[in-house]
């Protein structure tokens, strides 16, 4: 037998199977029946062993590829064998975390495959000396089609926002559903929040203090997400287009407004290692009704992961020195990412570093919604602010990047909190 | 805040003068209101009029939340936000307005010693009443608490703020008091501050303090407001003196002056209960839509008919 003979395989045994249920594991094996010779074998049953792991459910997925042996064996009959160990039936992490004058407990708990086909109940509580905050929450995937699926979510986050001297109490309930369509992924979300504002400080201005209360927001939402990038922190080619809407206020509650929002970057590699980046955001917040905009809904602009020389959130309207956010906002970014000098560390630890040569513009503010969109237009592009600058960014995994930026912003305005100099940066999402 | 920090801000404000914008901030009147609230709002009014400071009144329904100390009234004076009787007393003395500079040091403790009193003994009343009898709970609280906000969010916020005042209860050793007992301390307030006030027009000398705005501000709201039973306003009745008291301030503040905070009105409109209908067709004999309009038009004359119609009420309910 050798690479080209036509095989057929004849069985696919699974050892190790316990809560799992049979048909799941059906539909991520059909695959393997279809294989015509040793390498599509291969082949194919590597691609069912990760689509096995992507469930969540297994902690080890080994295979086996022999011939048949047994009295109904042909001559060129395969076996494939999956051995497999599933994940326990509760896994918990104990952490404590020290912050800012506070420290807290966390309690991790995951039940992994709880009824056997690849739900997943996790719960986080965390127990501070200021605040405690905690997630439940429950996944269920379409058996035979893993990126449809289902969570429901429970949860109490608490926030500080220092720039506007606000905190901000959640407590909700949301529903999600995930669908991929041909090559784009959508969300469909109702979420249900209850929202505490408060003043973070005494000396907060007047405008914040009244914001301050109760109020109930019950809005359905949808985003749909293309990413062709191949990584989504330093990608080297490929795009990503994403678009949220939100309506709220038409199943209950007592928050009213039509939420759009929108990012786009797209990447090229040119010569000598270099990748070229130009991203564009933009958004707008409609409130339907007499009652005005909340804080806790606006849009915020500005800071390392936004644009750069400005301090975190810290453009648009503001009231003696508390930013309100604004109902309407642009930003862009271009962006040239190369090896550092000389490049040291090749091959190893340098190349997690790149040099970054950026420019970055943005506006944000609030529209007279009686004007027209020529109008609108007009207002977003007065008083735009931009920087220019460059920097040192460290990718760290596939999950977070680290940059630290010498930035000269331009086109300040007053009000504005500027920073400029080295600006430091850590998070997810850069413009 | 830290003294020193007290100390910097008084400074800070004495230097400015009462701008013409002041406002005073309460929950909604006609809808959302509770005795408590509005007596403690009635209080700080009664006293800014007495110090002939011009103030409007603000409703809002998270005015509670917007509070740095999580209690209504509080006045916007320029930059500044103070809340309750006690600070805004301090704050307005440094802005170098007072009405017991004139009294020596035994009558300013004897006055704490009254302000106390009522807020120990009036205010905690008026709390137990509408947090821990379960009818009023039931049928004025809860509706009125959570009026401004959707479900579920209206029951959850009264839930939440009837349980925080019944372990305040608890920890004052109110929660094993019965109604008959509260109405008795009730009374008891009511019969010292009687005898304090004797004949005279106000408790001390013939000018008011903000004892007198404290007392006017509780005794006036409990005496306007119709509850299930009115067994509170009954124990306050008793005392005449007390009645005429009220009639007075209100008599020599309220009227004649352009906001439509005038006592009476505020006071009419903070509860409301259909279980007395009685009480109701002689509520609606008196205060007729037409009334109510010359109120809103604040007029002085009819600013003299309301309060002419409050004695009216005062004398009907005896």
């Amino acid at each position: 037998m050798n690479c080209v003979t036509v095989v057929v395989v004849q069985h696919v045994h699974f050892d190790g199977l316990g809560r799992t249920r049979d048909d799941i594991i059906m539909y991520e094996i059909a695959d393997v029946f279809k294989a015509k010779n040793l390498i599509d074998v291969m082949r194919k049953s590597h691609e069912a062993r990760e689509k096995l792991l992507r469930l969540g459910i297994f902690r080890q997925v080994e295979v086996l590829i022999d011939t048949c042996q047994g009295d109904d064996a042909l001559p060129n009959g395969l076996d494939v064998t999956f051995e497999v160990t599933e994940l326990r039936r509760l896994t918990g992490s104990y952490n404590t975390m020290v912050g800012n004058n506070e420290g807290s407990m966390v309690l991790g708990l995951k039940f992994p495959n709880l009824l056997g086909r690849a739900e997943k109940v996790t719960f986080q509580f965390s127990y501070g000396t200021k605040e405690t905050s905690y997630g439940l929450s429950f996944f269920k995937p379409q058996p035979g089609n893993f990126e449809r699926n289902f969570s429901v979510n429970l949860y109490k986050v608490t926030g500080q926002f220092p720039w506007s001297s606000l905190r901000e109490t959640d407590r909700g309930i949301s529903t999600e559903f995930n669908f991929p369509i041909w090559k784009t992924n959508h969300t469909l979300k109702w979420e249900g929040v209850w929202r505490e504002l408060g003043c973070l400080a005494r000396t907060a201005s007047f405008s914040v203090r009244e914001e301050s209360g109760h109020s109930l927001k019950s809005s359905i939402s949808h985003a749909m997400v293309i990413d062709s990038r191949n990584s989504s922190i330093l990608p080297k080619r490929g795009a990503l287009l994403k678009i949220n809407q939100e309506l709220a206020g038409y199943t209950g509650g007592d928050v009213s407004f039509l939420k759009e929002d929108f990012e786009f970057q797209l990447n090229k590699q040119l010569l000598w290692d270099s990748v070229f980046s130009a991203s564009l955001w933009g958004g707008m917040l409609v409130p339907i009704g007499d009652k005005p905009s909340s804080i806790a809904d606006r849009f915020y602009l500005g800071g390392p992961t936004s644009v750069r020389g400005f301090s975190m959130y810290s453009i648009g309207p503001q009231s003696d020195g508390d930013y309100l956010g604004g109902e309407a906002y642009w930003a862009g970014g271009l962006h040239l990412y190369t090896p550092l000098p000389f490049r040291p560390g090749r091959g190893g630890f340098g190349d997690l570093f790149r040099t970054h040569f950026f420019l970055n513009a943005g506006n944000l503010c609030n529209l007279n919604y009686g004007d027209g969109p020529k109008a609108h237009l007009q207002k977003l592009a007065e008083y735009i602010r931009w920087s220019y600058g460059a920097g040192i960014v460290l990718r760290l995994g596939n999950i977070a990047r680290l940059e630290l930026n010498y930035c000269f912003p331009m086109g300040v305005q007053s009000g504005d909190r500027i920073c400029d100099g080295v600006q430091f940066g850590a998070g997810i999402r850069f413009l | 805040m830290s003294l020193v920090a007290e100390a910097f801000m008084n400074q800070l404000a004495a230097a400015e003068p009462w701008p013409e914008n002041a406002a005073l901030y309460q929950q909604l009147k006609e809808d959302q209101i509770l005795l408590s609230d509005n007596a403690a709002s009635l209080a700080v009014q009664a006293f800014l009029q007495m110090c002939n400071l011009p103030v409007r009144v603000v409703c809002r329904a998270n005015a509670e939340y917007m509070s740095p100390s999580g209690k209504v009234p509080f006045i916007h004076v320029g930059n500044q936000v103070v809340s309750e009787l006690g600070p805004i007393v301090q704050f307005v003395k440094a802005k170098g307005h007072s009405l017991s500079d004139g009294l020596d040091e035994v009558q300013k403790a004897e006055m704490k010693a009254y302000m106390e009193l009522v807020n120990n003994m009036l205010l905690t009343a008026e709390l137990y009443l509408q947090w821990c009898d379960d009818v009023t709970v039931e049928e004025i609280t809860h509706p009125r608490y959570g009026s401004p906000y959707p479900w579920p969010l209206n029951r959850i916020l009264s839930y939440q703020k009837q349980w925080e005042i019944r372990r305040k209860m608890k920890a004052i050793g109110w929660a094993g008091k019965s109604l008959e007992q509260v109405l008795e301390d009730v009374d008891q307030c009511c019969q010292a501050l009687s005898q304090r006030l004797g004949t005279q027009p106000y408790f001390f000398n013939k000018q008011p303090t903000e004892l007198d705005a404290l007392v006017f501000g509780h005794l006036f709201t409990i005496l306007t407001t119709q509850l299930i039973t009115d067994e509170l306003s009954e124990k306050v009745k008793n005392y005449g003196n007390l009645t005429a008291f009220c009639r007075r301030i209100e008599q020599q503040y309220f009227e004649g002056h352009d906001k439509d905070g005038s006592a009476a009105a505020s006071a009419r409109s903070a509860k409301r209960s259909e279980s007395d209908p009685d009480l109701n067709k002689i509520w609606s004999q008196i205060f007729t839509p037409e009334c109510f309009c010359l109120a809103a038009c604040q007029m002085p004359s009819s600013c003299k008919c309301v309060t002419h119609l409050g004695v009216q009420l005062v004398e009907l309910m005896r």
